[in-house]
């Protein structure tokens, strides 16, 4: 087996030994989501209006929590540590790993997108329009926030410390992202912005990883 | 001897006796200036036809806001000169124009909103050159909670530097998209109402205090950076005869 197709096995086997890791945060979009109206009001012509905008939001804070410790376990029992004497860039594996929590835990999130848009009465096509988007644009935010998870690993008490220093890169993400939600409940061409965003994500997806095996090398080297 | 006066800037000791002399020198000539222009500012300039006195804000928040945003390139440079060389020195600076750039940001955005109030009615809106300041804010606050958390001075340096380079690569990105947004959501009822023409009695004394708040910048960092090579080097001997002599 190839080391690519030992670390995607290897990832899976975690998320199949916990499960909770995959299901708490769909759980928290869920209670944030039923939050909204009791905060609010259950007029559904309102909750239509800023609901988009809400899950959006919510999304945005359940994939922060669940990325936040994306490297941790494997900081502190050694893995990454090997990584480095694999005859592969370090990069590339940030790349696979990264991957693999997006399709693991990003991608449930995005699938649960629709559900949560009935709940908050979004129409149909903005609710599509927030499915596509999300797609494009989760890429690049599971990137930036797994930088933050890898700048933040030789904090002694990090808390959400990588959390706090990872939002402020997500604004163009999240502008150009309530741009296209903006177009598709006005009923206009949404495809301009969204072709940006995934350039975005593209160009974070490319980029990103090599500022992570930076981050991961200075700290592992200054833990020792 | 050609590359002395480069090698030079590794030593702490060189570093923290020129820097004195520097600071002394930074220190009266921004005092000067900004003296020379607040008064003829405040005192002298015409008023503006349009804003009465309130403009004269400007004497102090144009230079700050200019600052805010000069201090973050001044770290990236740092931050490669750290990178490429390995100066300790470069790190301390990054240190040092942290806080004191968060300073500056946070002293912009007060200044501002307290402008704001008397001329838009409002301290504070959604403007894309106020928000993109917000995000800055932030930014130098990141930097700042990210080194606290490290305990060790040389690794917390290197993973600073790493998010400043990330920064510095995104801070135009969402500067263009902030701009853009605010654009897309309000039409252009409010703009920061700058003058495309200003009378020269209004923009000299300005331009002289925009000298001065840079100088006192560099006087500001200088001194911070004294004070944090004497933490760090208080091992050494030069430290120990530094606080025998005092």
């Amino acid at each position: 087996m190839s080391i690519e197709k030992r670390i995607l096995a290897r990832e899976l086997w975690l998320a199949a030994a916990r499960p909770g890791d995959i299901v708490k945060p769909l759980w928290f979009l869920l209670l944030v989501v039923s939050m909204v109206p009791l905060a609010l009001t259950p007029d559904s012509e309102l909750l239509a209006e800023i609901g988009s905008a809400m899950i959006w939001i919510a999304t945005l804070l359940a994939l922060l929590l669940n990325s936040e410790h994306l490297f941790q376990s494997d900081f502190s029992d050694g893995i990454l540590e090997q990584w480095l004497f694999f005859n592969r860039p370090l990069a590339w594996l940030v790349g696979l790993k990264l991957t693999a929590h997006w399709l693991l835990h990003v991608l449930p999130l995005i699938l649960l997108s629709p559900v949560v848009a009935l709940m908050l009465s979004v129409p149909g096509d903005v609710s599509i329009a927030l499915f596509i988007t999300m797609l494009v644009a989760t890429p690049a935010l599971t990137c930036f926030s797994g930088l933050g998870a890898a700048l933040t690993l030789g904090s002694s008490r990090s808390g959400i410390l990588g959390v706090l220093v990872m939002m402020p890169l997500f604004v163009p993400v999240v502008v150009l992202a309530s741009g296209v939600l903006i177009r598709a409940m006005d009923g206009s061409e949404t495809l301009p912005l969204l072709a940006l965003l995934g350039a975005f994500s593209v160009a974070s997806a490319v980029l990103v990883p090599i500022a992570v095996s930076l981050a991961i090398r200075v700290n592992i080297g200054g833990s020792n | 001897m050609r590359w002395r006066w480069f090698h030079q800037w590794g030593s702490p000791r060189w570093f923290y006796e020129r820097a004195g002399r520097w600071q002394l020198v930074c220190g009266w000539l921004s005092l000067g200036l900004i003296a020379v222009g607040t008064i003829w500012g405040l005192g002298f300039a015409p008023v503006d036809y349009q804003q009465g006195n309130s403009y004269r804000i400007i004497y102090l928040h144009v230079p700050v806001a200019f600052l805010a945003q000069a201090m973050y390139g001044a770290m990236a440079v740092s931050a490669v000169v750290l990178f490429v060389w390995k100066m300790k020195i470069a790190d301390v600076a990054m240190q040092s124009i942290a806080i004191i750039g968060f300073a500056f940001t946070a002293l912009a955005l007060g200044s501002g909103a307290v402008w704001g109030k008397p001329t838009w009615g409002t301290y504070w809106v959604w403007d894309a050159r106020l928000t993109s300041m917000l995000i800055l804010a932030f930014l130098y606050l990141a930097l700042i909670g990210l080194r606290a958390s490290i305990r060790d001075p040389d690794q917390a340096g290197k993973v600073c530097g790493i998010l400043i380079l990330v920064g510095v690569v995104n801070l135009p990105i969402i500067k263009y998209s902030v701009e853009w947004w605010n654009t897309l959501h309000q039409p252009a009822s409010l703009k920061l109402t700058e003058k495309p023409t200003m009378p020269a009695s209004m923009w000299i004394p300005l331009l002289i205090n925009i000298l001065g708040y840079y100088i006192v910048a560099a006087y500001l960092v200088l001194g911070s950076m004294r004070a944090i090579l004497v933490e760090r080097e208080r091992r050494s001997s030069w430290v120990r005869e530094l606080v025998k002599r005092v």
